[in-house]
C-alpha cells in the first residue's frame, strides 16, 4: 500500500484548520489512512486503498479531508481553459506505446517541499497505477522551454543524441538503455522494438524517451519553474486520463491553473484533461440491503454529499456524480462503501449471523491430528519446519539423484527455491541446530509435501507425510521400528517391511514400508556419510510414511 | 526355594541327554557323527555318559560299557519341578549342572531392620511386615524427563480451528500449488496488478502451467475482467488465459474460498481454511516467506455489513479474548465494503486482529453465486506471538529443541 510522507503544518494549511496529532488518527479514517509514524511535524501515512491514486498525495488527501470537515464544496469543480497548444500523435507509435495525452499548468510556485510531493506522487502513480511504467509513464517539463506543437513519434535507437536527466553528456537512446540507471530499469518495455518512443518539440528539442527518461534541458523542474507541461504515455486511455486528472488536480491545490491541450490522433482529437464529473447510478434498495441500514432518501443524499458525491433520486435509482480523478468506481458497491464510511463503520451495530450450519474438520486433517497425538504419546516432540527448501538439502546431502521436483522460478534466495517432496531432510536440518541439546532427541512432523502429477489440475498433488526421527548414542533400527509398529498397528494398518538399498540409509538397515504391495514409506538408520553431510555426530534413525495413502 | 533353570525345564521335557544317548546305543557301536545328529545336546550327553562309566569312545565310534542302573537324576528333576523333596546328593548334582537354581530369598537390601525398596516377592510373601520402609527425601525431584509434546504454534492453531468448528465452520483444504486463475483471476484481481508481478508473487519454473477449469467458468471470469458484469465496468483490458494457467505456490487461502464457491451451489454455508501460503517477502523478525493464514467465508442470502462486523466481533472475543474492539474502513482487492478490526486484549493491548469484507459481485457472479458472501481473515501470527511469548515471527517455526521442550502446554 502507498505510504505518503508530508508535514502536518502543510496539511493544516491545505485543509484550512489546525489539526491536533491526537485527532489525526480519527480523521484519516475517512481516506482509509493509517498513521505509520509521527516525527515532529513529519508524518508518514499509509493509504490502504491501492485503487485510489487521488489519495496518494497530500494534496489529494487534504482535499478529501477538507470536505469531510465541512470546509469545502461537495463536488469540487475545476475550471479548465484551453492553453491553445497541441500534442501531435504520429502513427508510428501505435505498435510500441500507442497512447499519449497532456495538460498545461500555469502559474505554479513550487517550493522544495511541494516539488518533492510532486515527485512522490509521480513515483506512486508510476509504480502502482502505472504498473511500473508499463501502462502509465509521466513526463513533466518546463513549459517555457518548449516550442509547440509537441510531437509524439518514434526514433531510431541510434539516430538522435540528447542529454538525459542526471547525466551531463549526450547519449543516444540505445546508450541510455544500456548505461542510464532508468534505462536499465525500464528498458525492457521498449527494447524489443525497432524504434523507440520519442517526445520532441517543433524545434527538435527532445522532451523524453517515454517511458524511460526526460532530457535535462526541457525535463528538469525547479522551484523557478512557473509553467508546466505534462504528458502521459501508455496503453489505455482511461488509465492515462485518471493519472492525468490526479496530477493536475493535485497541482491545482498548489494554486496552479489547469489548461487543456489538444491531442491530435490520426482520426480523432481529444481535449485533455477532462475534469467533468462522471455519473453513476445506484439502487437504493440494494444499498440498504448490503448496508443493513434503513436509510431514508434524505439520509442517502446527506451521506453521499459527505463522501463527495452529488446525489439525486431519479425514479427508483440514485444518480450520483463523482470527481473525474477517481478510479475506483467499478460497481455500485464502491459507492455503497463510501456511504458506510460516511455513516461511520463504528456506528453500525455488529450482528452475528444466525445461520445454522454444522462445523467440521476436514477428514484428512482430522486423521493427521489423531496421528500427531499418537506419536506424541510415544515420546516424540512435534516440530514445525518450512516446506520451502533447496535441492542441496533434498538430494545432495541425502546422497540421492535429483528427481522431478516443484521448483520456484523467482526465489528470493537459493536456500528457498524448491518445495519439498519429503520431510526427512527438514528433520535432519532441525537436529543440526540442536547438537548441544540433551539427548536422546526424538522429533516428528506431519506436513504436506508436493508431488508432481501431470494429470492433476495444478500438475501437482499434496501428499501429507509423517516423519519420525530418533537421535542418540544408541539410536537404531530396533527402537524406530518399534515406533513405526506402534503407529501403524494402532491405526489398524497391516504392513510389511521389505529390505532395500537406499543411499540415505545404512545398507542392510533400511526397508520399504508396504501395505499390500503399495509402497507408503521407508525406514532405516541414517547413513554416516549423510550424517557427516549434515554435520551431525549422533547415530540417527527415522521413518517417513505418506498418510495420504494410509487414509481410509 | 528351588526352581528348574531353562535348561532343566528342557531336559524334564526331552529327557537328560546322557540318558538319551545311552538309549540310542544298541549292542553294536555307533558312529559319533550319527549320534551327534540324533541327540540334542550331544556333547553334554557324552560327558555325563562317560563320567557315569556307561560308554566310551573308540576311534570314530561310541561303545556301550555297562548296564545303566539306579540312575535317579531324571526322577529328582521331576520331583523338584513339583516342589517335592529329593536326595541331597542328586540335588547337589543338579545345582552343579545348573539344571536347578536355588532362588535367593527376598530380594532386598536390609539396613538395620528397614529396607529401601519393596519387591513383588516381599508383597506376595507378606514378609514386608517384618521391615520398615525407609523414608525418602520427598522434597527432591527425580531426573528430568521430556515428554512428547505438540509444537506450540500448531497447538495454538488447533485451538483456533476448534473454536471455528464450534461456531459452525467447515474446513476447506487444497493444494499448495495453485493456478493464477484460482489465486488471482477468479478473485477479480486484474492480470496487470502489481501484486501479480514477478517481485510480489512466486512463480514456478517446474511445472510451469496448470490446466484451466471448464470453459464456461473461464469465459465468465474473462468477461468480468474485460467488460465487467453485474453492472460493473470491469477492468477494461485484454485477459490472457496463458497468464491465468501459470502455476504458483498459493499466496493466500482465498483461492480455497473461490474453489468452494465455484463447486458449491447449495447456498448457505460457513467455511474456513488454515492455509500454508507463500510470498517473496524479506525474511526478518516480522515477515515470513512462508506462513499460515486462517480465513474463510460465510454465504447466505440475508448477509449485510452489520453481519460482517458481527463475525469479526465474535472472532475477536472468542479467539483473541478481546475486551474492546474497533472497526476501521479498509481496502482488500476482493471485497467491497471492507473492514479491519483492531482488538484490545487485557494483557497485550491493541492489535490488528482481522479483516473482512463482502466479496465483490464481479468475483461471485462468475462463480455462479448470486447471494452475498462475507470473506474474513484472522491475523493469527501476531496473536500467536503474544500468546506464546515469541518476539521474532520466525520462531513460530522454532528450530530450538530446548525451547520446544520447555514450552508450556497451557495457553
Amino acid at each position: 500500500m502507498p505510504t505518503v510522507q508530508f508535514n502536518l503544518s502543510d496539511l493544516e494549511n491545505l485543509v484550512g484548520q489546525s489539526i491536533k496529532s491526537s485527532e489525526l488518527e480519527e480523521i484519516v479514517l475517512y481516506v482509509k489512512g493509517e498513521i505509520d509514524s509521527i516525527n515532529g511535524d513529519e508524518i508518514k501515512l499509509d493509504i490502504k486503498d491501492t485503487n485510489r491514486p487521488d489519495l496518494w498525495s497530500i494534496e489529494g488527501i487534504a482535499r478529501d479531508l477538507r470536505r469531510y470537515l465541512g470546509n469545502d464544496e461537495i463536488l469540487k469543480s475545476f475550471n479548465v481553459d484551453s492553453s491553445g497548444v497541441s500534442l501531435e500523435i504520429d502513427k508510428k507509435v501505435e505498435k510500441v506505446r500507442p497512447k499519449a495525452i497532456g495538460a498545461v499548468i500555469k502559474d505554479v510556485s513550487l517550493s522544495n517541499y511541494s516539488l518533492k510531493q510532486l515527485i512522490q506522487l509521480q513515483e506512486k502513480i508510476h509504480f502502482t497505477h502505472g504498473r511500473n511504467r508499463e501502462e502509465v509513464a509521466i513526463g513533466v517539463y518546463d513549459y517555457d522551454k518548449l516550442n509547440f506543437p509537441i510531437i509524439y513519434t518514434t526514433v531510431d535507437p541510434e539516430g538522435l543524441a540528447f542529454v538525459p536527466l542526471d547525466f551531463d553528456k549526450e547519449m543516444t537512446p540505445k546508450e541510455i538503455l544500456k548505461f542510464h540507471p532508468k534505462g536499465r530499469e525500464y528498458g525492457h518495455l521498449i527494447n524489443d522494438y525497432p524504434e523507440y518512443p520519442l517526445m520532441i518539440d517543433s524545434d527538435n528539442n527532445v522532451l523524453s524517451i517515454p517511458p524511460i527518461i526526460n532530457s535535462t534541458y526541457t525535463g528538469k523542474i525547479t522551484t523557478n519553474t512557473e509553467n508546466i507541461f505534462i504528458e502521459l504515455t501508455g496503453k489505455y486511455l482511461n488509465r492515462l486520463s485518471i493519472a492525468l486528472n490526479v496530477l493536475v488536480t493535485a497541482l491545482s491545490e498548489r494554486n496552479g491553473i489547469i489548461q487543456s491541450v489538444e491531442v491530435n490522433y490520426q482520426k480523432e482529437q481529444l481535449i485533455t484533461p477532462d475534469l467533468t464529473p462522471k455519473k453513476f447510478s445506484i439502487n437504493p434498495h440494494y444499498a440498504r440491503k448490503i448496508l443493513g441500514l434503513d436509510l431514508s432518501k434524505d439520509d442517502f443524499i446527506l451521506l453521499l454529499n459527505k463522501a463527495g458525491y452529488e446525489g439525486k433520486f431519479k425514479e427508483d435509482a440514485i444518480i450520483v456524480e463523482y470527481p473525474a480523478y477517481r478510479n475506483d468506481l467499478l460497481h455500485e458497491r464502491d459507492v455503497i462503501e463510501d456511504i458506510a464510511i460516511a455513516y461511520g463503520i463504528n456506528n453500525i451495530l455488529p450482528i452475528y449471523p444466525e445461520i445454522s450450519t454444522i462445523g467440521s474438520i476436514n477428514p484428512i486433517e482430522d486423521y493427521s491430528e489423531t496421528i500427531r497425538d499418537l506419536v506424541t504419546g510415544l515420546g516424540y516432540q512435534e516440530i514445525l519446519t518450512f516446506s520451502l527448501t533447496n535441492k542441496n538439502s533434498l538430494f545432495d546431502k541425502m546422497k540421492l539423484e535429483e528427481s522431478n521436483i516443484c521448483e520456484i522460478a523467482n526465489p528470493i534466495s537459493s536456500n528457498w527455491s524448491v518445495i519439498r517432496n519429503w520431510l526427512m531432510p527438514s528433520l535432519l536440518e532441525f537436529l543440526t541446530y540442536n547438537q548441544h541439546v540433551e539427548f536422546p532427541q526424538r522429533i516428528f512432523e506431519v506436513a504436506d509435501t508436493v508431488k508432481i502429477d501431470q494429470k492433476a489440475e495444478t500438475r501437482t498433488v499434496n501428499i501429507k507425510k509423517l516423519s519420525c526421527m530418533l537421535s542418540d548414542v544408541n539410536a537404531g533400527y530396533e527402537e524406530i521400528s518399534s515406533v513405526l509398529y506402534a503407529v501403524l498397528s494402532n491405526l489398524g494398518v497391516e504392513f510389511r517391511l521389505d529390505p532395500f538399498n537406499h543411499p540415505s540409509f545404512i545398507t542392510g538397515r533400511a526397508a520399504k514400508i508396504l501395505i499390500k504391495n503399495k509402497e507408503i514409506g521407508c525406514i532405516g538408520e541414517i547413513h554416516p556419510s549423510v550424517l557427516n553431510n549434515w554435520e551431525l555426530n549422533m547415530p540417527t534413525a527415522g521413518f517417513e510414511i505418506a498418510l495420504t495413502y494410509l487414509f481410509p | 526355594m528351588l526352581i528348574l533353570s531353562e535348561e532343566g525345564k528342557k531336559y524334564l521335557k526331552d529327557g537328560l541327554p546322557e540318558v538319551n544317548l545311552y538309549s540310542l546305543l544298541d549292542k553294536d557301536p555307533i558312529e559319533i557323527d550319527y549320534a551327534k545328529d540324533k541327540i540334542k545336546n550331544f556333547s553334554i550327553g557324552l560327558i555325563w555318559g562317560k563320567k557315569n562309566g556307561w560308554i566310551t569312545i573308540k576311534g570314530s565310534k561310541i561303545l556301550k560299557l555297562k548296564q545303566k542302573e539306579g540312575y535317579t537324576l531324571p526322577l529328582a528333576l521331576a520331583q523338584i519341578s513339583k516342589g517335592e523333596k529329593v536326595e541331597q546328593q542328586n540335588l547337589d548334582l543338579l545345582i552343579k549342572r545348573k539344571l536347578v537354581i536355588k532362588e535367593k530369598k527376598a530380594n532386598y537390601r536390609k539396613i538395620g531392620g528397614s529396607i529401601t525398596s519393596l519387591t513383588p516377592e516381599l508383597i506376595q510373601t507378606r514378609q514386608w511386615k517384618e521391615f520398615n520402609l525407609k523414608p525418602y527425601n520427598v522434597k527432591a525431584v527425580g531426573s528430568r524427563i521430556f515428554p512428547g509434546k505438540r509444537q506450540p504454534y500448531t497447538r495454538f492453531i488447533n485451538n483456533v480451528k476448534r473454536k471455528l468448528v464450534e461456531l459452525g465452520f467447515k474446513e476447506m483444504t487444497g493444494t499448495l500449488i495453485e493456478t493464477e486463475f484460482w489465486n488471482f483471476d477468479a478473485l477479480f484481481q486484474p492480470q496487470n496488478h502489481p501484486a501479480r508481478d514477478w517481485t510480489s508473487t512466486y512463480k514456478l519454473k517446474n511445472p510451469e502451467f496448470g490446466h484451466l477449469p471448464n470453459k464456461r467458468l473461464v469465459d465468465n471470469v474473462k468477461n468480468s475482467h474485460e467488460n465487467g458484469i453485474s453492472g460493473s465496468r470491469g477492468w477494461g483490458y485484454q485477459w490472457d488465459p496463458m497468464k491465468a494457467a501459470r502455476l504458483m505456490p498459493r499466496a493466500h487461502g482465498t483461492c480455497l474460498s473461490a474453489r468452494t464457491l465455484a463447486s458449491n451451489k447449495e447456498g448457505t454455508g460457513k467455511y474456513f481454511a488454515v492455509a500454508r501460503c507463500y510470498r517473496p517477502d524479506v525474511l526478518d523478525s516480522t515477515h515470513l516467506i512462508e506462513f499460515n493464514q486462517i480465513e474463510g467465508i460465510v454465504v447466505d442470502e440475508s448477509l449485510n455489513l452489520s453481519h460482517l462486523l458481527g463475525i469479526l466481533e465474535i472472532f475477536a472475543k472468542e479467539i483473541a479474548g478481546a475486551e474492546k474492539i474497533r472497526f476501521f474502513p479498509d481496502y482488500y482487492p476482493f471485497t467491497e465494503p471492507s473492514v479491519q478490526l483492531s482488538a484490545k486484549h487485557p494483557e497485550f493491548g491493541w492489535m490488528e486482529f482481522g479483516g473482512s469484507g463482502i466479496f465483490r459481485e464481479e468475483l461471485t457472479k462468475p462463480l455462479g453465486i448470486n447471494i452475498p458472501v462475507i470473506a474474513w481473515g484472522i491475523g493469527i501470527d501476531r496473536l500467536a506471538m503474544f500468546k506464546l511469548g515469541v518476539d521474532d515471527i520466525r520462531n513460530l517455526f522454532s528450530k530450538d529443541l530446548k525451547w520446544l521442550r520447555e514450552s508450556k502446554v497451557a495457553l
